[in-house]
């Protein structure tokens, strides 16, 4: 069983339909990008999964459990995906230290020597730990993403999800962030990656989820999607631009 | 009775002054407090309450409203101690006030720090305490120094209902001395004191609170 099913995934905004049945398993231990012409529904499928917005139709089962249920347990199942926002959404009030313990402390009510702990581990592994007493404003675009990510693993989450992770990067360090999903894999993390971005998807993802208009036009590694395939939605986005509509 | 102890006498109406202003600057912080929350949590019907609330304290002379809760309320069976009344008026006036300076302040939280602690597993409730309260009052910080000092100018309208305050006092000794111009004086000095007393501890606290990034409204 996969660790996370979506099936006929459905959203709409008033008259505006964003996502049109959208289905895909995203498998424990893989990475799997959902790539697509901006305003395709990419952020709108992370967001269906952990209900920031409620999808109007489909089911989503996570780790067994269904999300879309009535009576599932959201805040339970919110904790076990980590989740990496676009422009990062760090706690402005917070140290980086605090940043990644607040959860830790208010959730898994972890002492604060704990909570501590489990946070500068965190920070060490993406080589940030000096960074543990400043605030969000005196960071740089990079290493603010990097606390967003530290904040995301401390919750030890069973995937998480990045939502545009290089939009806001440099070609430089949007290599790093390719780099820092990349070593996410040699630690088994399981990663659902949400980008416009076709060298970064192509690069960290064993499979990228093609989306245009809504529905899922194909499910492949990134090269096949970019040479192989006829239908004329990928083959607009790879030849006319990424960002067409 | 010489200046050395109308001076002693005034210090002793300055500890009422003060009791009066952090008693009705509480009740303005929780009034206050609790309509921006209220607000933020989406409680819909209520806001015609809360826009009456404020529309009401906001245009009525403060004076009027003390005097509905000091000399009005006892005509229907319910008399207030003066400190009461006092906080039924110029506290209830603060709290309309700081409800819309709060109200401000919230708009200065970014929507997606709430939206991230949403998305890690916090309750609507864990993200206002943990992440909306705590930025919300530290931009609101001048503004509330604000209203604070506001409230203590109006502190002098608790002479009219028997609380023993610097202007009760210092009228009590005019009336006795005549000595009006010293006495005025130094009651607007110490006034003028507190007032500074105030700002520092603002001050001294705004430095420890102050955030990179974070600016006032």
């Amino acid at each position: 069983m996969a660790l996370l099913e979506v099936r006929n995934l459905s959203k709409t905004f008033g008259h505006h339909t964003v996502l049109d049945g959208v289905d895909f398993d995203l498998e424990a231990g893989q990475i799997k990008s959902v790539m697509g012409p901006s305003g395709c529904g990419k952020s709108t499928v992370l967001r269906c999964i952990n209900r920031l917005v409620e999808p109007s139709a489909g089911t989503i089962v996570f780790d067994g459990k269904p999300v879309t249920a009535a009576r599932s347990d959201l805040l339970a199942i919110r904790q076990r995906i980590g989740f990496v926002f676009q422009n990062y959404a760090l706690y402005r009030h917070l140290t980086v230290i605090d940043n990644v313990t607040l959860a830790l402390r208010k959730l898994r009510r972890l002492s604060p020597r704990a909570a501590a702990d489990r946070a500068g581990a965190e920070l060490r592994r993406l080589n940030i730990d000096e960074l543990a007493a400043q605030y969000p404003a005196e960071l740089s675009g990079g290493q603010r993403q990097r606390v967003a990510i530290a904040r995301a693993l401390a919750m030890d989450p069973a995937v998480l999800f990045f939502d545009e992770p290089t939009s806001a990067l440099d070609p430089i360090m949007a290599r790093e962030v390719g780099g820092i999903i990349d070593r996410l894999r040699r630690d088994n993390v399981t990663v659902l990656c949400v980008t416009h971005d076709f060298e970064l998807a192509r690069t960290i993802s064993d499979s990228i989820v093609f989306l245009s208009g809504g529905r899922v036009r194909a499910e492949d590694s990134g090269d096949r999607l970019a040479n192989d395939y006829g239908d004329p939605h990928i083959r607009d986005f790879f030849t006319k631009g990424r960002t067409s509509p | 009775m010489n200046l050395a102890e109308i001076f002693l006498t005034l210090l002793r109406g300055a500890t009422q002054t003060v009791i009066v202003t952090i008693l009705c600057s509480l009740t303005g912080l929780s009034v206050g407090l609790g309509i921006a929350i209220a607000r933020r949590l989406g409680l819909i019907w209520l806001e015609p309450l809360f826009v009456t609330f404020i529309y009401v304290f906001r245009g009525v002379p403060m004076l009027v409203l003390l005097f509905i809760a000091f000399f009005g309320l006892p005509s229907i069976g319910i008399s207030v101690p003066g400190h009461v009344a006092m906080m039924g008026s110029l506290g209830l006036i603060a709290g309309a006030y700081l409800a819309e300076i709060f109200r401000g302040a919230l708009a200065g939280v970014q929507h997606e720090e709430v939206e991230a602690a949403l998305a890690a597993g916090f309750t609507r409730w864990q993200a206002l305490i943990s992440i909306e309260i705590p930025q919300m009052l530290r931009m609101a910080v001048p503004s509330m120094v604000n209203e604070f000092t506001t409230v203590l100018k109006y502190t002098p309208f608790a002479y009219t209902v028997g609380i023993p305050e610097i202007m009760k006092q210092a009228t009590a000794a005019v009336s006795t001395t005549l000595q009006g111009v010293e006495i005025y004086a130094m009651a607007g000095v110490l006034y003028f004191v507190i007032y500074r007393l105030m700002l520092v501890c603002v001050r001294l606290a705004d430095r420890h609170f102050t955030i990179p990034g974070l600016s006032s409204i």
